[in-house]
């Protein structure tokens, strides 16, 4: 058993007011990635998780976070 | 109550007409009101509507009907489309021959191939999905699908397999497992809707 993952997706992409599909076009991929990516039902890939970090323009630890609480199966 | 447009663009219905469609076509089959090849050449309808709505589903998760598909995706369509209209070709062809004259085995073999090559073509096609999409969520998704698709059709085929060894069911010729498997792939992209929120893009 594994543990999943926490995002700032929402509160970054506010920030910088960005819909989720302007960040979708951003990182190439389609706006449900965002969006599943953004709502914890998929945890990205670690290539995918620094690109969106490299996006933000911040480091990888400070767009996620280990969710100690839900545990992935 | 919906507009007729709005239930014109739900994919619940279209889903429903192309399994009605797909029921209706299979009774018939089974009861010999159809013939075999009547009722494959048949199998276009259940397949276009069954297209169509996970078309509209996949248009609806993505923000709108309107959302412009990836490169990859579009290339998917086309070569199912093209595998389609091959497979049709390939039946009236085995149809025009047939009803002329009664042609030697090796012609009937090629002839009973060419269908089957097209399906092929199909199962070709979602294999290269796979491996030409670059979202790896997408993928994922594709992939989730095929499993669920080739899961509920092995246990299908294992049960019908073993009922039929027991004469307890009419026989089903061996392609109607390819049938079933691609109906199979909207139990899949039901299964990516209720885990992931999204259809998928199959």
């Amino acid at each position: 058993m594994g543990c999943a993952l926490k995002n700032r997706l929402r509160v970054l992409r506010a920030e910088r007011d960005w819909s989720q599909q302007e960040l979708a076009d951003r990182l190439s991929v389609s706006r449900q990635s965002v969006n599943a990516i953004e709502t914890g039902r998929y945890d990205p890939s670690l290539p995918l998780a620094f690109r969106i970090a490299d996006v933000f323009g911040l480091a990888i630890e400070q767009v996620f976070e280990p969710d100690r609480e839900r545990q992935t199966g | 109550m919906p507009a007729a447009g709005t239930l014109r663009a739900s994919p619940a219905l279209w889903a429903g007409l192309a399994f009605a469609a797909f029921g209706a076509d299979v009774a018939l089959a089974l009861t010999g009101a159809i013939g075999k090849p009547l009722a494959l050449l048949l199998l276009i309808v259940p397949t276009a509507l069954l297209y169509r709505a996970m078309r509209l589903a996949g248009g609806s998760a993505a923000g709108g009907a309107c959302q412009p598909k990836g490169e990859v995706q579009r290339r998917y369509v086309r070569r199912v489309m093209a595998f389609t209209a091959a497979y049709l070709l390939a039946f009236a062809l085995q149809a025009l021959v047939a009803a002329q004259s009664h042609p030697p085995v090796p012609l009937r073999a090629a002839l009973g191939l060419l269908p089957a090559l097209a399906i092929l073509g199909v199962f070709w096609a979602i294999g290269r999905l796979i491996v030409e999409e670059t979202d790896e969520f997408m993928r994922m998704l594709v992939v989730r699908q095929v499993l669920v698709a080739t899961a509920l059709t092995l246990s299908a085929a294992t049960v019908w397999g073993f009922l039929e060894a027991a004469d307890a069911v009419p026989h089903v010729d061996a392609y109607w497992i390819a049938v079933v498997w691609f109906f199979g792939q909207f139990a899949g992209a039901v299964a990516n809707r209720v885990t992931y929120g999204s259809w998928g893009a199959l």
